[in-house]
C-alpha cells in the first residue's frame, strides 16, 4: 500500500510518530551538548611519587603489610601524610578491609592489612597531604595464593 | 447462550489458593497497566545500572551495575522463582522498551520453524556462562552494562521483526533459566474451572480480545502459544497474564500447586508439547543442572590448578581453550556419560521398552530441582553476605553526583555472617537432593511399574554424585581471579 493511499487517521498517526521522533532526536542533542558543555573543569591533583611495596610477596591469604612512599616532584619524602588503605575483593558483595597506614621513617608509610580470601584483590590508598590536598591510587594484587590454613577456615570468613 | 457472557462457577472451596483472589494483589493484576507499573522501576533501575557501569567506579564493589546484578538481581530472582513464580518475566523491563518500540515497528515476519525450540536458547545459556567465566563479568561494570544494553538490543532487534514474544520463547537466556526454575515455583497460572472453558467459543486467552467490526486485537491473547485450557505448568509462560485480562470469564488465576508436580508427569502440554519428546528441553534441564555446579566451580581454588595443569598440557596460555575444554567437559561429557549410564542399566534392570536416549531424555527433568538448590545455594550466598552493600554503593552513588544527601557511604555495612548464610545454603542443596529423588521416583513409578526401585536406583545415584560434587563445591575455599578487573 503507497503512503498515499493509507487511511486518514494512519496517515496522522504516521506524522505525529514521526514528530515525535524528531523531539526525541533534538532531546538527545540538547542533552549531550547541555552534558558537555556545562561538566566542571578537572582539577590536576598534586604531583605526588608513590612507590609499593606488599609482603610476603607471593601475597598470600593472612597477614600483609603494605609499605608505601610518597615523594614530591623533586624526590624529597612528603612526611605528615594521612593515608587510609582500604582493599577490596574484585567480586562486589565481600567485606572490604581497612587500615591506616602509620609513618614507620619521613615518607615511608606501612599499613597491616589481613586477606581473608584468595584470588583478586584491589588496595585503595586514600592520601591527605599536609596542606589538605587529596589523592587517590589503585594497586592491583593478583591471585593472592591460598593460605597455610585449611581450606575451610579461609573460606568465606567475615 | 452468548458465549461471552458464561459466568465463572462459584466453586472457590474447591479450588486451591488463588493469588488473584487476594484483595488488592487481584485487582492489581487484574488491571490492564500492571505490568506497565511494574516494569517502569525496573527500567529506570536498569538505565541507572547502564550509566553507572559506563561513567561509574571501574571497582565491581562500588559500582551499582555490577553490585545490583550479580548480587542482588540474581538473588532476589531465585528467591521469588522458588517462593512464588516466574514474576521477574512479568516485570521484565526489556518488554517494556518492545512494547514501547512496537508503536514505530509493526513486526512483519513469523521466527523460523527451523528455530521454534530451545537449541538456539541453549547455546545462547551455555555462552552466557561461558562469557561470564572468560570476562570475569562479575568483576567489570563497563562489560556488564553493555550486556545490558546488549539485551535490550537483541529484544528490540528479534522482536522488532518477529511477531509475539519470539525473543522470550526461542531467544532469551534469562528467560530460559526462569521457566525450568520456575517448574519448582508453588503457584501457576492456570485456569479455574475447565468446564468454563469447554463451553467457551471465543478462545480469547489465545487468540485475543477483538474488536467486533474490524476483527483488530484490543487485548492480547498469550503471545507464547500457550492454550489456556490445555496448558500445564509453568514451562514457556512469562506470568505476563495477558490470558488473564483476555478471558472473559475471570477464568485464569494465579493458583497453588505442589512444586515440581509438573515434572513428574508427561502430559500433551499445549505449546510444548510431550517433555519425553522435546530433546532441546532435555538439553535445557541439562545446563541448567550442570552449568550450575560448573557456576559455583569457576568460583573456586580448584578451578584455577585445573586450568593451570590443562593450560601446561596442551601447551596454550590463553584462558579460551582451557575454559572451553572445562565446558565442554561439564556440559556435554560428563552429562552425557553420566545419564548414558544410568539410562543404559534403568533399561536392563527394570527391562524399559524405551531406547537409550528417550529415556534419558524422560529422567533429565529430575535433575532440575537438584540445579535449582545448587543455583539457590550459590545466588544465596552472594546476596545475604552482601545483601547490605546496596546501601553504600547507592550512598557513593548519590554523592558522586554532588548531593550526598544519603550521608558518606558506609562500606563497612555488607550482609548477613557467612555461618548463618552456610546453613541456609546447605538447607537448599538437602531440598534439591530430595526433590530430585521425588520426581526421578515419580517418574519410575510412572515409566516402570512393575520394578520402579530398579528404574529408580540408576537416577538416584546420579543424583547422589551431583549431590555430593555440590556439597564439595559449597566446601571449597573461594578464590575470585578477574583478568578485566582494572578495566
Amino acid at each position: 500500500m503507497s503512503w498515499r493511499k493509507l487511511p486518514d487517521h494512519r496517515v496522522r498517526n504516521r506524522l505525529s510518530r514521526q514528530k515525535l521522533a524528531r523531539r526525541l532526536a533534538g532531546f538527545v542533542c540538547a542533552a549531550t551538548l547541555f552534558t558537555v558543555g556545562c561538566s566542571r573543569p578537572v582539577e590536576l591533583p598534586p604531583f605526588v611519587e608513590i612507590e609499593h611495596e606488599i609482603s610476603p610477596q607471593p601475597a598470600r591469604v593472612g597477614p600483609v603489610t603494605v609499605t608505601l612512599k610518597l615523594a614530591d616532584a623533586t624526590g624529597k619524602a612528603l612526611t605528615g601524610a594521612h593515608i587510609a588503605v582500604e582493599a577490596d575483593m574484585s567480586h562486589p558483595g565481600m567485606n572490604p578491609l581497612f587500615a591506616e597506614a602509620k609513618e614507620a621513617e619521613p615518607g615511608r608509610y606501612q599499613a597491616h592489612l589481613e586477606f581473608q580470601m584468595a584470588g583478586d584483590w584491589v588496595i585503595l590508598i586514600h592520601v591527605t597531604l599536609p596542606d589538605g590536598k587529596k589523592l587517590e591510587r589503585q594497586i592491583d594484587v593478583r591471585g593472592v595464593q591460598p593460605g597455610v590454613q585449611s581450606g575451610r577456615s579461609t573460606w568465606r570468613s567475615t | 447462550m452468548n458465549p461471552s457472557s458464561i459466568p465463572a462457577l462459584e466453586t472457590s472451596e474447591s479450588l486451591p489458593f488463588d493469588l488473584m483472589r487476594v484483595p488488592g494483589l487481584g485487582h492489581l493484576f487484574r488491571w490492564r497497566y500492571a505490568r506497565p507499573l511494574l516494569q517502569a522501576p525496573l527500567l529506570v533501575l536498569s538505565l541507572v545500572m547502564i550509566l553507572h557501569g559506563l561513567f561509574g567506579p571501574t571497582l565491581a564493589p562500588k559500582n551499582l551495575a555490577t553490585t545490583l546484578s550479580w548480587l542482588h538481581f540474581r538473588g532476589v530472582l531465585v528467591l521469588v522463582l522458588l517462593c512464588a513464580g516466574n514474576f521477574f518475566c512479568l516485570a521484565c523491563p526489556f518488554m517494556l522498551v518492545r512494547q514501547a518500540a512496537r508503536r514505530f515497528f509493526t513486526p512483519r515476519f513469523t521466527w523460523p520453524r527451523a528455530l521454534r525450540n530451545k537449541w538456539l536458547s541453549v547455546g545462547l545459556f551455555a555462552l552466557i556462562l561461558f562469557t561470564y567465566e572468560l570476562f570475569d563479568l562479575w568483576s567489570s561494570p563497563w562489560w556488564t552494562a553493555w550486556l545490558i544494553v546488549a539485551y535490550f538490543l537483541s529484544v528490540l532487534v528479534v522482536d522488532g521483526f518477529f511477531k509475539h514474544a519470539s525473543f522470550c520463547k526461542f531467544v532469551c537466556p534469562i528467560g530460559q533459566f526462569n521457566f525450568v526454575a520456575s517448574t519448582l515455583s508453588p503457584f501457576e497460572v492456570k485456569v479455574r474451572e475447565q468446564d468454563v472453558c469447554t463451553r467457551c467459543h471465543t478462545k480469547d486467552c489465545i487468540r485475543g480480545r477483538r474488536e467486533p467490526v474490524s476483527d483488530l486485537v484490543t487485548i492480547r491473547g498469550c503471545e507464547l502459544a500457550l492454550f489456556l485450557p490445555s496448558k500445564v505448568g509453568n514451562m514457556d509462560c512469562t506470568f505476563c497474564l495477558d490470558c488473564v485480562h483476555a478471558c472473559p470469564h475471570d477464568n485464569i488465576g494465579i493458583l497453588s500447586r505442589l512444586p515440581a508436580s509438573e515434572l513428574m508427569v508427561d502430559p500433551l502440554r499445549s505449546g510444548i508439547g510431550y517433555f519425553s519428546r522435546r530433546k532441546d528441553l532435555a538439553a535445557l534441564a541439562i545446563v541448567f543442572t550442570f552449568g550450575a555446579l560448573l557456576n559455583a566451580f569457576g568460583m573456586v581454588s580448584p578451578v584455577y590448578a585445573v586450568e593451570t595443569w590443562l593450560g601446561k598440557l596442551l601447551h596454550v596460555s590463553h584462558e579460551s581453550p582451557v575454559l572451553g575444554l572445562i565446558f565442554t567437559f561439564f556440559l556435554i561429557v560428563e552429562p552425557v556419560l553420566l545419564l548414558g549410564l544410568a539410562a543404559w542399566l534403568t533399561r536392563i534392570w527394570a527391562h524399559s521398552p524405551r531406547a537409550l536416549l528417550p529415556l534419558a531424555v524422560r529422567y533429565t527433568y529430575g535433575l532440575v530441582p537438584l540445579g535449582f538448590g545448587m543455583w539457590l545455594a550459590h545466588y544465596c550466598f552472594h546476596f545475604l553476605t552482601g545483601l547490605y552493600t546496596l546501601i553504600p554503593v547507592t550512598q557513593n552513588a548519590i554523592a558522586s553526583l554532588g548531593r550526598p544527601f544519603l550521608g558518606e557511604p558506609r562500606w563497612t555495612l555488607t550482609g548477613l555472617p557467612a555461618n548463618v548464610v552456610q546453613v541456609v545454603e546447605i538447607g537448599f542443596l538437602v531440598l534439591g537432593f530430595a526433590g530430585s529423588l521425588v520426581v526421578t521416583y515419580g517418574l519410575a513409578e510412572d515409566d516402570s511399574p512393575n520394578h520402579p526401585l530398579r528404574a529408580f536406583l540408576p537416577w538416584a545415584a546420579v543424583c547422589l554424585v551431583l549431590w555430593c560434587a555440590s556439597l564439595w563445591l559449597m566446601f571449597q575455599p573461594m578464590e575470585m581471579r578477574a583478568m578485566l578487573m582494572s578495566g
